[in-house]
């Protein structure tokens, strides 16, 4: 009985406090907060199921690879505060996507950094950061489509280094810096991968937002260990409804070591407040005669609070000297492969 | 010894239950002293947060430098952003534009979902003001890739037209946070209303001869 009142009284102050934490927070008006801003808490959680209607695995891209099973993506946990200019970001990962997405087994970070605004338009972060580069991100809560392109799946997903972001006004900014030769790793390596080697890749980031709704970003990513990628992304909210975004890029690899170039189309079209339409059109070609793959992704994204349910079907065809390899139910090669999944993410 | 400890338990009891009321007292209390004003609908059927201050004795263009000062000084540019002033002497106004962040209430802290923006009017009589803000347009924020929530462009909702686009829960908090937002700045006014901006002393700059030495 004591522990009841113990736990009642408890909860009681509990939900005093945090209400008032609750509503006194969107009254914050940036710089002009008296008291520190708390710690923000914030992460996803998502699982899966997946039919490939040959009956086996057989799309090649990025996560969600279990064929026929409820399966898990990852937790993700992120912190971030912010006191005056200085903040930092710790997002830790836990699960299949996590492990798929970072190189070293055992670290699960997906970011960690701070940053410094040394004015109002120039700030400095460093740390271990997701990539610059690309349409879709890590975080399924971050994609509108659950299966990833070839884009994604071929481009970097980290990038750890220094960076310096100016900008000019809110419709234009831009960032350079240098990270790590070795892409997503959470150190330079050497050649043979053994030691550490450089901090001798150079990125770059122009962000320009033409007309209100659309922005843009260009970026580069070169250096002598892991190649160069040239990306547009860019995303245009045409009407509260109906949003149209693209990605483009190409990529060489090292030492004439071949690449890829590619675009994907992604219209979008809000049915409701909870029910949101969405295609993925994509073109691969990898270079040197490597083949190419088209693959078609219909998917929709269907809300109730934070949850998000997602049906998606997908459709990837290519031509014989692409390298993956497609099989029909009966084991026979294929240039066709087509699968059903269905997701829950819940993001907070 | 038995008696004494049921008499232990009674007494932890009882202030375990005292401390439970006065803790739903305070609670409710907050809830009370939340209710004292709130937002209403004007002739055009927008939300607004309107006030009128009563400030016996003090000069129309007393109060009008003062509101000229809170608009220049009380936030930043990127929060409250002067738009017009108009000076003459029997409508001095000034308007602004400005916006909150807005979260749904939540048991955990939990990040921003988005912004209001509005805009903000400003009247000045003898002895007397009045203030409103207006024009709520809600632009959601969603999880960029570093972690940080940021604006969705392109997506802009007035508060008076959620149909199909904000969900009824979300909407209360977020009308939650005008309103406290919508005080907070009102309070803020309040405080420049209340005194005379200080005076800029331009610096002396002495003269000196070179000519006799």
């Amino acid at each position: 009985m004591k522990k009841k009142h113990l736990l009642f009284g408890l909860l009681a102050a509990s939900f005093v406090t945090t209400k008032a934490l609750a509503v006194s927070m969107p009254a914050d008006t940036g710089k002009t907060a008296a008291a520190d801003p708390p710690l923000v808490l914030s992460g996803s959680v998502d699982t899966y199921y997946k039919a490939d209607f040959s009956g086996h695995s057989n799309i090649p891209t990025s996560f969600a690879n279990e064929n026929n099973s409820v399966s898990i993506g990852m937790i993700d946990l992120a912190l971030k505060k912010k006191v005056g200019k200085a903040a930092f970001v710790g997002e830790l990962s836990f699960g299949p996507r996590s492990d798929q997405s970072i190189p070293t087994s055992g670290y699960h970070i997906q970011n960690l950094y701070v940053s410094y605004d040394v004015t109002s338009a120039f700030n400095l972060t460093a740390g271990y950061m997701s990539t610059f580069i690309g349409y879709e991100v890590i975080s399924p809560a971050g994609n509108f489509n659950y299966s990833t392109s070839y884009l994604f799946t071929s481009g970097p997903f980290q990038n750890a280094g220094f960076k310096a972001t100016y900008a000019f006004s809110d419709k234009v900014s831009l960032m350079a810096g240098i990270f790590n030769n070795k892409w997503n790793y959470y150190s330079s390596l050497s050649t043979n991968g053994q030691t550490y080697g450089d901090v001798s890749t150079f990125g770059a980031q122009l962000m320009v937002a033409p007309v209100k709704g659309w922005t843009a970003y260009l970026n580069l990513i070169t250096g002598s260990y892991s190649g160069t990628e040239f990306d547009l992304t860019t995303a245009y909210q045409i009407t509260n409804a109906f949003k149209l975004g693209l990605n483009a890029a190409t990529f060489s690899a090292p030492n004439n070591g071949g690449g890829f170039s590619g675009v994907a189309l992604y219209p979008q079209l809000a049915v409701s407040p909870v029910v949101t339409f969405g295609l993925r059109g994509e073109y691969f070609k990898v270079k040197d005669n490597g083949g190419d793959v088209k693959a078609l992704t219909v998917t929709s994204n269907i809300k109730a609070g934070p949850l998000t349910i997602i049906p998606e079907v997908r459709f990837d065809t290519k031509s014989d000297a692409f390298g993956a390899s497609f099989t029909d139910s009966n084991g026979m090669a294929t240039n066709h492969a087509s699968q059903f999944l269905l997701a829950a993410v819940y993001a907070f | 010894m038995k008696a004494a400890l049921c008499f232990a338990g009674a007494a932890y009891f009882c202030i375990m239950k005292r401390l439970t009321i006065l803790l739903l007292f305070a609670m409710f209390a907050v809830r009370a002293f939340a209710q004292k004003d709130s937002l209403a609908f004007d002739e055009n059927n927008k939300y607004i947060y309107y006030q009128v201050v009563a400030q016996q004795g003090t000069a129309a263009d007393s109060l009008f430098s003062r509101a000229v000062f809170f608009f220049d000084k009380g936030y930043p540019q990127v929060s409250l952003k002067t738009t017009g002033v108009t000076k003459a002497a029997d409508a001095r106004s000034i308007n602004a534009t400005g916006s909150f962040l807005v979260s749904k209430k939540s048991l955990v802290t939990s990040h921003e979902d988005g912004s209001v923006s509005f805009t903000m009017h400003v009247d000045v009589k003898e002895g007397k003001y009045r203030y409103w803000l207006t024009d709520f347009v809600f632009n959601p924020y969603q999880r960029d890739r570093y972690n940080n929530y940021v604006s969705v462009p392109g997506i802009y909702i007035p508060l008076e037209k959620p149909e199909g686009k904000i969900d009824k829960k979300d909407l209360v908090g977020y009308l939650d946070g005008v309103l406290l937002g919508s005080r907070k700045i009102g309070a803020k006014l309040k405080e420049f209303m209340l005194k005379n901006p200080p005076l800029q002393k331009k610096p002396e700059v002495k003269k000196i001869s070179t000519k006799d030495w």
